[in-house]
């Protein structure tokens, strides 16, 4: 690829490259989410990068561009509508209990100079098929226990549980379509929009007042409210307390006030927020988004931005265990006997690399030189063979 | 844990900005408009920051600043994701489409024959999504300062612009064909600073929105007489 002579080094704006030293922290989350996905029976799966872009959620920002057919295709801006769509057509007739797990990479449209990322890895779980509390606290604990897992500490950290249907609660005074554009409102932040277009749209002031009064609740004050979902959100939170107890005790706090930008959620909704990078993970009951596919379900589940994971667990110190060092192994004029005394390092069970290595990202090096098929020797001036030296790096 | 970040923008909403602070008893003595010091400290655990008005909302959805004084003009404009929390009520002003008084006719025919209109302005976003809205099918025309004069030298038959009085519109001899929006002073949130330091920012939230409420009915020691 050239430009004006001379070749484009860079990435397109918003995607960069990921070396080894971090991919390799990466690839450690991978594995730690993944088996903490599965020991919950959540199995992986892998829709497409490409969808059409019609059935996309329409506040997304799509990266989108035109098929061999003509059609509108997007990169996935979003993990959940492809497994809703996903559902629909492949388990449109299954009646019981879906639980599905990705990690995968989604792709938003940023504006230019705004330090945006358009490629985004998301690690997550859809729990299909049940509803009621014990469902959305099995998701809730599961992606407490996940970041736990991780090493992220809860101490660090909060989680806000919100109720979609309480705040719709409170606008119920409202018809159907001035409500609509209340909570509109209310996704895109504007929190002032939304209460003049509840007054303007005929709410008493003391409605209003109290709606105002509801949406700031946060923590104890929840105490104040009453109804059958505002129970469902405490009973939640302490539900999952149980499935997950957590280093701090009382994790999860309350937070009526939460109403999450992405249109599709319809009761407990919930975000991990981290005083430094901001929110870490988010999700939630969408009850009417698989049946928008034509196959209604109801569902939960939650997304874990793993970048931003990865920035809150390096912000606090953490690095990945320690992996078994490299051996790095100086041939010797005979090739055949370099190469046999490499398999013998490796038949004992450690990592060996002929030459010199540029790249370690970060792993011990041992330098050794080839004796003999089955001896090297250290740069200490000892000579041992491939079985003692396994075992002595392995201490 | 850092002190509470409040980004203020600097010119013409100051003034009226620190008086509303100062009324709910922060600190802001050391904010010197016009100064050189743009991070001060304003006592109790709070700071803060002056910037041109169109970066506070790029600080606040960034978490560079936690709360912040900005205009809803330069809201709408940035499409900046982030909490507006107050309707602080000064530094009313509109956005509005304005045309060469006496031209409305004829660029609404020219409309009808060529199919297109251009407007000039210094709101492409705000431009763009009012014709989207409203069906009409116009070329923005983005300019960095006085988009009043584009009709008088041909560079656009329209334009979108902010008034507060009118009076620029008048003396270029514009006429407004429609107001977009009304704009006053927003008290604005980065979403994770508010969820994440609730305890600190509800309490300058209620103090701000009761002093605001208090201007409006005009018993108060609103802010009017700056303007």
């Amino acid at each position: 690829m050239e430009s004006g002579g001379r070749p484009l080094l860079s990435p397109p704006r918003g995607f960069r490259d990921i070396l080894p030293t971090e991919a390799r922290e990466l690839r450690v989350m991978e594995q730690t989410l993944t088996d903490a996905f599965a020991a919950s029976g959540y199995l992986p799966l892998e829709p497409p990068l490409i969808e059409y872009s019609a059935g996309q959620p329409a506040q997304a920002r799509l990266i989108q561009f035109l098929d061999t057919d003509g059609s509108l295709v997007a990169l996935r801006p979003d993990l959940t509508t492809a497994v809703a769509r996903l559902v629909a057509q492949r388990y449109r007739e299954t009646a019981g209990a879906l639980r599905l797990s990705y990690f995968a990479p989604v792709f938003r449209e940023q504006p230019a100079m705004t330090a945006g990322e358009r490629e985004v890895v998301q690690a997550g779980v859809e729990l299909i098929g049940p509803s009621g509390p014990i469902a959305d606290a099995e998701v809730l604990a599961l992606l407490v226990e996940s970041l736990e897992r991780c090493g992220l500490r809860l101490e660090n950290m909060t989680i806000h549980v919100g109720h979609v249907g309480v705040v719709r609660r409170f606008f119920a005074p409202l018809e159907e379509e001035p409500r609509s554009l209340v909570l509109s409102a209310l996704r895109a932040g504007d929190l002032v929009g939304a209460f003049r277009r509840a007054q303007e749209a005929g709410m008493t002031p003391e409605d209003t007042s109290r709606a105002h009064t509801a949406l700031g609740v946060v923590g104890r004050g929840i105490e104040q409210l009453q109804g059958h979902d505002v129970d469902e959100l405490r009973q939640v939170i302490h539900l999952a307390r149980e499935r997950w107890a957590g280093s701090v005790k009382l994790w999860g706090v309350p937070n009526i006030g939460l109403v999450p930008a992405l249109p599709y959620y319809t009761g407990i909704v919930f975000e991990a927020l981290h005083p430094d990078v901001g929110v870490i993970a988010s999700g939630g009951r969408y009850d009417l988004l698989i049946g928008a596919y034509g196959a209604p379900r109801p569902a939960t589940g939650f997304a874990i931005d793993v970048l931003r994971l990865h920035r809150a667990l390096f912000a606090e110190g953490w690095r990945p265990a320690n992996v078994r060092p490299l051996v790095t192994l100086r041939p010797v004029g005979d090739e055949r006997m370099t190469m046999r005394c490499a398999a013998s390092l490796r038949a004992a069970g450690l990592s060996v690399a002929i030459g010199d290595v540029a790249e370690t990202a970060g792993i011990a090096l041992v330098a050794a030189a080839v004796v003999d098929e089955r001896r090297v020797k250290l740069g200490d001036g000892r000579t041992l063979d491939a079985t003692t030296l396994a075992s002595e790096l392995a201490t | 844990v850092r002190p509470l970040r409040f980004a203020l923008a600097q010119g013409l909403l100051l003034n009226d900005a620190l008086a509303a602070l100062r009324a709910i008893a922060l600190d802001v003595s050391r904010v010197t408009p016009g100064g050189r010091r743009l991070v001060v400290d304003g006592g109790g655990n709070v700071e803060f920051v002056l910037a041109r008005p169109s970066d506070i909302a790029t600080y606040v959805e960034r978490g560079a600043a936690d709360l912040g004084i900005v205009g809803k003009d330069v809201l709408m404009e940035s499409a900046a994701r982030v909490l507006e929390l107050v309707d602080l009520g000064f530094g009313a002003c509109r956005f509005v489409v304005a045309a060469p008084r006496g031209a409305l006719e004829r660029s609404l025919d020219e409309y009808r024959h060529l199919g297109s209109l251009e407007v000039a302005t210094k709101y492409p976003r705000v431009a763009e999504a009012h014709f989207r809205a409203r069906g009409l099918e116009v070329e923005i025309v983005k300019v960095a300062g006085s988009a009043e004069v584009a009709p008088q030298v041909g560079l656009a038959d329209w334009i979108v612009d902010l008034v507060a009085t009118g009076g620029t519109l008048r003396a270029n001899d514009l006429a407004i064909v429609e107001e977009i929006a009304a704009c006053t002073a927003r008290l604005i949130a980065n979403p994770s600073s508010y969820h994440n330091r609730r305890a600190e920012i509800a309490p300058l939230v209620q103090k701000l929105a009761d002093w605001a409420s208090r201007s409006r009915s005009g018993s108060g020691s609103g802010s009017g007489a700056n303007r």
